[in-house]
C-alpha cells in the first residue's frame, strides 16, 4: 500500500508541452478537449450493445475511481463500497418513484444521503484497521442489502421497478446511446475532482494517513476528520454511479447486484488498475468491465476465468497496471541518467 | 504533468481497444438463419443441463433441414439469476446478435426487466420458468409464459390443505422472491376464502443455516400446516430440522415449487417423506409423452427425476418450435422486425397445445395475463421416500379458469 503513490498527483511537477500551454490556459481545458472528443464516440459504428457496455463502463469507472479515493489515497481498507453503490441507486429511485423528483435533482440527492451513509460507514475507521475494518464495512455492506431485500416498498426481492430515465424537456433518454451522453461528461467530472482532490491539502492530508496514520497525527493532521472525509467523497461517487445504474433503460434495481460479488468484481478494477493511480482505475474498470462482457459466452468456466486473473494479478503485478508504468518510467529514468553520466565522464 | 499526458493517452486507447474487443460493429448476421438467445440461470449444475438441453432441442431441428428449410441458430447465456447480467445479455441478442426471439429466464427478478426490453425494442419473448405474476401483467404485447404463474400456484395446495388437513398454518420462508412469493400467496389466499390469518410467520435471510429457533416456537403452536418457502436448499434444512425440533409427522409440510428440485429430498433425507409441493410437472406423471421425455434426459442429461425446470425448458423449446413453423420468415435484415411479429402472431395463436403440463397451453393476442399465462394447470405432489433414490406420488392436478386470481 504504502508503495502505491500517484506521482502524477505531484503537484512540483512542472508541465510541459502541448498539455502545458493548455493548463497555462485554464486546468479545465484539457477536460474540455476530453470531452469533445469523447463526443462522437457512441456514432463510431457501435450498435446500441456495444453502447449499453460503454455505459456500464463508465459507470464503474466512477465507481473505481470514488473507491480509489477511499482505498488508494487514504489507505483505509474497505469493503463496503458496494454497499454505498445500493444506497444512491435506491435513494435516487425512491426520489424520483415516490417524491415524483427529476432525475436532475434525484442524483444530487442521491448523491447527499449516500455521503451521509459513507460518514456513518466511516466511524469505524476511527478505531479500526485492516483487516478488522474490512470485517466491520463487509458486515454493514451487507447488512444494507438484507435491509433492501426486506424491505417492500423497496421491492424487497422481487426488485424496485419502473424507475424513470432522464428528461430533457419532453425527451427520455432512455437509449443507450442518449445515455451515454449523461454518464459520460459525469464520468469525466468525477475523474477532474479525483486529481483535484489528490493535489489538494487534502490529498496530502490523505496520503499522510494512509503512510502512518500516527506520524500524520503528530504532524497536525485530524486524523479522524480526513478519514471521515476519504469516505463521505468516495459516497459521493458511490451514489452518483448507483443513481445512474437505477435510472439506466430499464429502470429496474435489485439486491442480487449488490452482493459480495459485486464488491470484489470492483476490488479487482481498482486493484488491477493499480491501488493510488487514478488513470489504473479507469483502465481497471474498462478491462474488468470487458473481461466481464467477453467471458459471458463461457459460462462454465466464467468464475474459473475470473478467479485465475485475480489470483495472477495478485501474485504478478501486486501494484497493478499502474504499478506497471511506475516502474517503467522509473526504469526509463534510471537510464537516462545512467547514460547522462556515462557521457559526462 | 509529463507522466499524466502520457497514462490521459492511455485511457482512450484502453477505450478504443476495449470496445473493439466487444466484437466490432455488429457483424453481419447470416440471412436465411432463424437466431433465439436464450438466457437462463445456469450457475447451478441443473441450469447446464437444462439450457443444454433447451438448445439441443432447438437445434435438432437442423439436423433433419431445419424448420421451413430454415436452420436454428441458438445463443445459450447464463444470467447467473442476477437482473444486471440478464439485462446485458438481452440487449446483446437483441442488438449484437439481432435474434428473432429470446427465451428467459428462470428468476422472475431477471425476467422482469427482461420484459421492458423486449417490449420497447418488439422483440418476442417466451418466459419458461418464471412464476412472478406481474410479467405478464406489465402489458406487453411480446411476453409469454409457460410457466404456471403463482397466481395459480399458490391456490393448488392452499386449497387442498385447508379442505383435507387443516387451516392452522405457520409460514416460515427466506427472503428470495420464491420464497416470498410462497408464503404471501398462500397468506392472501388463506385470508380471502377462509378468512383465517396465520398462526406463526417470518421469514429469514436466504443463506441462513440454522431455523431452530423458530421452529420450536412453531412446534409450541401446535399448527396443522407447516409451509416452507424458499429456494432448495434452504426448503429442505427447513424440513429437516422441523423433525430434529419434535414437529410432530402428522403436521403436514408444505413448500414452496423449488421443493421439486432434486436437492430436496436428498439433502433432507428421510425428512422429505411427506414433504407436499406444487408443481408444473412431475417425472411420476404416467402418460406415454411424460415417461418419453423422463427417459430422453435421464439417458442424454444423466438426470435421474427430471423436475419441472426441466419440463418447462423442454416445452418452451417445442412451443418455440411449433411457432417458427408456423410463421412466414423472411429471414433477412430487412425483415427482421416483421419476422419477430410473425413469430409473436404465431406464439399468440397457439391453442391447446398438449405437452408435458399437466394440462394444455394456450395463447392469445391480448397482451394480458389472461392470454399470456399459457399454461394453467398445477399439480400437488408428496415426496414417498427421502434420499438419493427418493420418489414422489402425484396428489391432485388442478386447472384454472384464464381470469383465476387477477
Amino acid at each position: 500500500m504504502s508503495a502505491a503513490v500517484d506521482k502524477d498527483a505531484n503537484p512540483e511537477s512542472p508541465p510541459a508541452g502541448l498539455l502545458a500551454r493548455l493548463v497555462a490556459i485554464h486546468p479545465v481545458v484539457p477536460w474540455v478537449i476530453g470531452f469533445v472528443l469523447l463526443l462522437p464516440l457512441p456514432l463510431l459504428t457501435m450498435n446500441a450493445y456495444q453502447q449499453y457496455i460503454l455505459n456500464v463502463m463508465l459507470i464503474n469507472v466512477i465507481l473505481a475511481v470514488g473507491l480509489n479515493i477511499v482505498k488508494g489515497f487514504a489507505g483505509q481498507v474497505t469493503v463496503g463500497h458496494i454497499a454505498l453503490t445500493a444506497i444512491g441507486a435506491y435513494s435516487s429511485a425512491v426520489c424520483a418513484t415516490k417524491l415524483g423528483m427529476p432525475f436532475w435533482l434525484a442524483l444530487p440527492s442521491a448523491m447527499l444521503i449516500t455521503a451521509a451513509a459513507g460518514a456513518m460507514i466511516g466511524i469505524p475507521s476511527f478505531r479500526l484497521e485492516g483487516a478488522y475494518l474490512a470485517l466491520a464495512t463487509l458486515g454493514l455492506g451487507e447488512s444494507v442489502r438484507i435491509v433492501i431485500s426486506v424491505t417492500e416498498p423497496l421491492g424487497a426481492s422481487i426488485g424496485y421497478e419502473n424507475i424513470p430515465p432522464p428528461f430533457l424537456g419532453s425527451f427520455a433518454l432512455d437509449g443507450h446511446r442518449a445515455y451515454y451522453y449523461v454518464v459520460m461528461p459525469l464520468a469525466l467530472i468525477g475523474l477532474y475532482f479525483s486529481f483535484s482532490i489528490l493535489r489538494s491539502d487534502i490529498g496530502r492530508a490523505f496520503k499522510a494517513v494512509r503512510e502512518d496514520a500516527l506520524a500524520a497525527a503528530a504532524t497536525g493532521v485530524n486524523v479522524r476528520k480526513y478519514k471521515v472525509i476519504a469516505f463521505v467523497l468516495s459516497a459521493l461517487y458511490a451514489g452518483c454511479a448507483g443513481s445512474l445504474q437505477a435510472h439506466m433503460h430499464p429502470g429496474f434495481l435489485h439486491p442480487n447486484n449488490y452482493t459480495l460479488t459485486e464488491m470484489v468484481t470492483l476490488l479487482l478494477m481498482v486493484v488491477f488498475g493499480g491501488i493510488g493511480h487514478i488513470w489504473g482505475g479507469v483502465i481497471g474498470a474498462v478491462v474488468v468491465t470487458i473481461i466481464n462482457e467477453r467471458t459471458a459466452d463461457y459460462y462454465e468456466y466464467r468464475m474459473l476465468i475470473y478467479g485465475s486473473i485475480i489470483v495472477f494479478t495478485v501474485m504478478f503485478m501486486p501494484r497493478g497496471i499502474g504499478g506497471i508504468i511506475d516502474q517503467y518510467i522509473v526504469k526509463k529514468r534510471f537510464l537516462a541518467i545512467r547514460r547522462a553520466r556515462t557521457n559526462a565522464a | 504533468m509529463n507522466r499524466f499526458v502520457k497514462r490521459a493517452s492511455l485511457a482512450p486507447i484502453a477505450a478504443l481497444l476495449s470496445l473493439g474487443m466487444t466484437g466490432a460493429p455488429a457483424a453481419a448476421q447470416q440471412d436465411g438463419v432463424i437466431r433465439v438467445g436464450i438466457t437462463i440461470r445456469m450457475i447451478v449444475e441443473n441450469g447446464l443441463r437444462y439450457g443444454q438441453m433447451a438448445k439441443d432441442e432447438l437445434e435438432a431441428v437442423n439436423a433433419t433441414g431445419g424448420i421451413n428449410g430454415k436452420k436454428i441458430e441458438v445463443i445459450l447465456l447464463d444470467d447467473e439469476c442476477k437482473p444486471d447480467k440478464g439485462v446485458a445479455n438481452v440487449n446483446r441478442f437483441i442488438h449484437q446478435h439481432k435474434v428473432h426471439l429470446v427465451m428467459g429466464s428462470t428468476c422472475s427478478s431477471v425476467s422482469l426487466p427482461m420484459v421492458d426490453i423486449t417490449a420497447k425494442e418488439e422483440v418476442p419473448q417466451i418466459v419458461p420458468h418464471s412464476t412472478n405474476a406481474s410479467i405478464t401483467k406489465k402489458g406487453s404485447a411480446w411476453v409469454f409464459r409457460t410457466a404456471v404463474s403463482e397466481r395459480f400456484y399458490a391456490s393448488v395446495h392452499a386449497k387442498y390443505l385447508a379442505e383435507n388437513v387443516g387451516k392452522k398454518v405457520a409460514y416460515l420462508f427466506t427472503t428470495d422472491g420464491a420464497g416470498i412469493g410462497f408464503a404471501k400467496d398462500y397468506i392472501s389466499f388463506m385470508r380471502s376464502t377462509y378468512n383465517v390469518e396465520p398462526a406463526y410467520e417470518t421469514q429469514m435471510q436466504e443463506t441462513d443455516l440454522d431455523f431452530r429457533s423458530h421452529l420450536l416456537k412453531i412446534k409450541s403452536l401446535n399448527p396443522d400446516v407447516l409451509a416452507i418457502g424458499g429456494q432448495s436448499d434452504a426448503i429442505a434444512r427447513i424440513t429437516q430440522q422441523s423433525y430434529e425440533v419434535g414437529i410432530p409427522a402428522r403436521v403436514r409440510r408444505v413448500a414452496a415449487s423449488a421443493a421439486s428440485n432434486a436437492p430436496v429430498p436428498e439433502l433432507a433425507g428421510d425428512a422429505a417423506k411427506g414433504l407436499t409441493f406444487a408443481a408444473a410437472f412431475t417425472c411420476k406423471d404416467e402418460r406415454p409423452i411424460a415417461q418419453a421425455f423422463v427417459k430422453m434426459v435421464q439417458e442424454k442429461y444423466k438426470i435421474r427425476c427430471p423436475d419441472h425446470d426441466f419440463s418447462q425448458a423442454y416445452e418452451t423449446a417445442q412451443l418455440i418450435k411449433l411457432a417458427l413453423g408456423r410463421a412466414a420468415l423472411g429471414l433477412t435484415e430487412a425483415t427482421l422486425k416483421a419476422d419477430r411479429t410473425a413469430i409473436r402472431d404465431a406464439l399468440a395463436s397457439i391453442k391447446d397445445y398438449n405437452g408435458l403440463a399437466s394440462g394444455p397451453i394456450s395463447f392469445c393476442a391480448d397482451p394480458t395475463p389472461q392470454c399470456r399465462d399459457g399454461n394453467r394447470t398445477g399439480i400437488l405432489v408428496e415426496y414417498t421416500k427421502g434420499g438419493k433414490d427418493y420418489d414422489m406420488a402425484l396428489l391432485a392436478r388442478v386447472s384454472f379458469a384464464a381470469d383465476f386470481g387477477l
